[in-house]
């Protein structure tokens, strides 16, 4: 069952080029979708849109079947949850504890449930010895890693990661990665937004988006090898397919050394 | 010496009144040209805090900092004659998010901006401008646009165009490629190294990125719980002991190399800084 539906969405900002241009996808529950593509290939926009923060100029977004609208908004933003690239524009409290509250306030979750998530949640992205910090006294990548607790306490069935990882360190991100993987084996539908190709390795399916319209849309392991749709987006192939094509350019043949490298992409 | 650490400290207070070290007995220096520096560490190590007190944007609570002969320190905070301005624009600095510091009407005003605050004529400043969009990868339609409208990549550029046209010394840019797609990552990178090369600057620059290291430093800073924990070249930063102490993150070329050279049974000779290197040494050993 779709849980997302995107159909014929069109989005211009105010005065520019249009943004996204027609875009229709859908989205499988529990599924694992990476959407691609270089800056400004409209996929924030798309983000922004399915949370009901812009509005499509035509087309229709539904999530669960609901159809998004002024009215149905805050239904939708139970069921998404989204952790944006710029943790200082998502920081909304005076602490860390007020911060991943926010959220839960918002779905009217009762006090001893809220403590225990809050404590449960900064804890999972090692943020409890600082619930009592002000934003000012953390770092960006520990801010984003607030944010993403406070997404995840707010248990919602999708989760879009729109570059969320940008400003993490590697360890930092190999954390946030590890998240995506939990959840989804527990059924949280989820959708990087990325231009980064370790973080698409492990989705289902990959969509790349180009000036604003969907370049291709397959099954992860046929993207990751087509390095003139990646390259046609500014993406570029993981360094082992990189290698990989060379060989293939070059006719070198070596079939264990080929599927060694396959492996290596997958393992980031 | 253009920027001098002498056993620099630096306590953050907290909401109740806690110290919070965040750089501690810091002893460095950076020359005025030919430095290419990359400055790594964790979340929370401190390199924005180090990087902030080299344009004087902080004042040591502990020591010394002095940058182009101005000295820098705690007790001469409360000297009025003490001028940041010719500081400020010697040394460069691009913030992590410069894309919030855009405001201007357009994209030329705002590059513009920063040299004309400094005291250049308002024709060269534009003259700058048109200089300074081409060099960050951007054309000349971009100067009469709205900076609000654009995307972070470009707005990043934007903001980089901006520092680059007050013709700083030492440019020093705190995560300048994180958010840009691959092709303008490299493409960015590629400009800060060609600030380094052509005009001789000496380029700091803050990244989580390995490959960045690996490909392009000259110098490697690291950074650990406020503390400078290595000053060297990057060919010996990744040795086994250092990864392993410091938590880093190997570059890809190294890890896909080290890889290949176990799988193959082969010892790759000569060093791979870069893909083409790399796939050249591999195609010779497979041949």
């Amino acid at each position: 069952m779709s849980v997302i539906e995107i159909e014929n969405v069109s989005f211009t900002y105010h005065g520019d080029k249009r943004a996204l241009d027609n875009v229709s996808l859908s989205i499988e529950k529990g599924e694992w979708v990476s959407i691609l593509g270089h800056n400004g290939s409209g996929k924030s926009t798309l983000s922004k849109l399915i949370v009901g923060l812009l509005k499509p100029q035509s087309g229709t977004i539904r999530v669960d079947g609901i159809t998004l609208s002024a009215s149905t908004v805050r239904d939708i933003r139970k069921r998404v949850g989204i952790v944006f690239q710029n943790p200082d524009n998502q920081f909304v409290g005076v602490t860390v504890r007020d911060d991943i509250a926010f959220g839960l306030e918002n779905l009217q979750i009762e006090r001893p449930e809220m403590i225990e998530r809050i404590e449960h949640y900064a804890k999972k992205v090692d943020m409890y010895p600082y619930l009592n910090k002000e934003p000012h006294a953390l770092s960006g990548g520990q801010k984003q890693r607030v944010a993403i607790a406070g997404i995840l306490a707010m248990k919602t069935d999708v989760i879009i990661f729109d570059e969320a990882t940008a400003m993490l360190d590697p360890e930092g991100r190999e954390r946030v990665m590890e998240f995506m993987r939990t959840l989804n084996r527990e059924g949280t539908t989820i959708i990087p937004i990325t231009h980064e190709m370790k973080e698409a390795v492990m989705s289902d399916r990959i969509v790349v988006l180009k000036d604003g319209k969907v370049l291709k849309a397959d099954k992860s392991e046929n993207i990751l090898k087509d390095k003139e749709t990646l390259e046609r987006s500014n993406l570029e192939l993981l360094l082992p397919l990189e290698i990989m094509h060379y060989m293939n350019e070059n006719g070198i043949d070596n079939p264990s050394l080929k599927e060694f490298l396959w492996q290596l992409s997958l393992n980031g | 010496m253009a920027i001098k650490f002498e056993r620099v400290g630096y306590e953050y207070q907290d909401i109740d009144g806690k110290g919070y070290l965040a750089l501690a007995d810091i002893t460095l220096n950076i020359n005025k040209t030919g430095e290419f520096i990359t400055l790594i560490g964790e979340t929370g190590s401190g390199k924005s805090t180090l990087a902030q007190h080299m344009n004087a944007l902080l004042t040591p609570t502990e020591g010394r900092v002095h940058i182009f002969g101005v000295k820098i320190s705690r007790e001469g905070k409360k000297d009025k004659n003490l001028k940041l301005n010719p500081i400020r624009q010697k040394v460069g600095l691009v913030f992590q998010f410069p894309e919030y510091q855009l405001f201007e009407e357009t994209v030329g005003n705002d590059i513009a901006f920063g040299p004309k605050n400094f005291g250049v004529s308002e024709k060269e400043a534009e003259e700058r401008a048109k200089k300074m969009i081409n060099i960050v990868g951007l054309d000349e339609s971009y100067l009469s646009r709205s900076p609000f409208n654009l995307s972070g990549g470009e707005k990043k550029r934007v903001s980089i165009a901006g520092i680059l046209a007050m013709e700083p010394d030492i440019l020093v840019l705190d995560e300048p490629t994180s958010g840009l797609d691959p092709l303008g990552r490299n493409a960015l990178l590629k400009v800060f190294y060609e600030i380094h090369q052509k005009l001789d600057k000496t380029v700091v620059i803050i990244t989580h990125d390995m490959n960045t290291v690996y490909e392009y430093a000259k110098r490697v800073l690291v950074m650990r719980e406020g503390n400078l924990v290595y000053d060297g070249a990057p060919t010996q930063l990744f040795s086994r002991k250092n990864v392993k102490n410091w938590n880093l993150d190997v570059p890809d070329i190294l890890k896909v190399r080290r890889a290949i050279e176990e799988k193959l049974g082969i010892t790759i000779e000569g060093e791979t800084r870069n893909k083409a290197d790399l796939m050249a040494k591999i195609g010779e050993a497979l041949r």
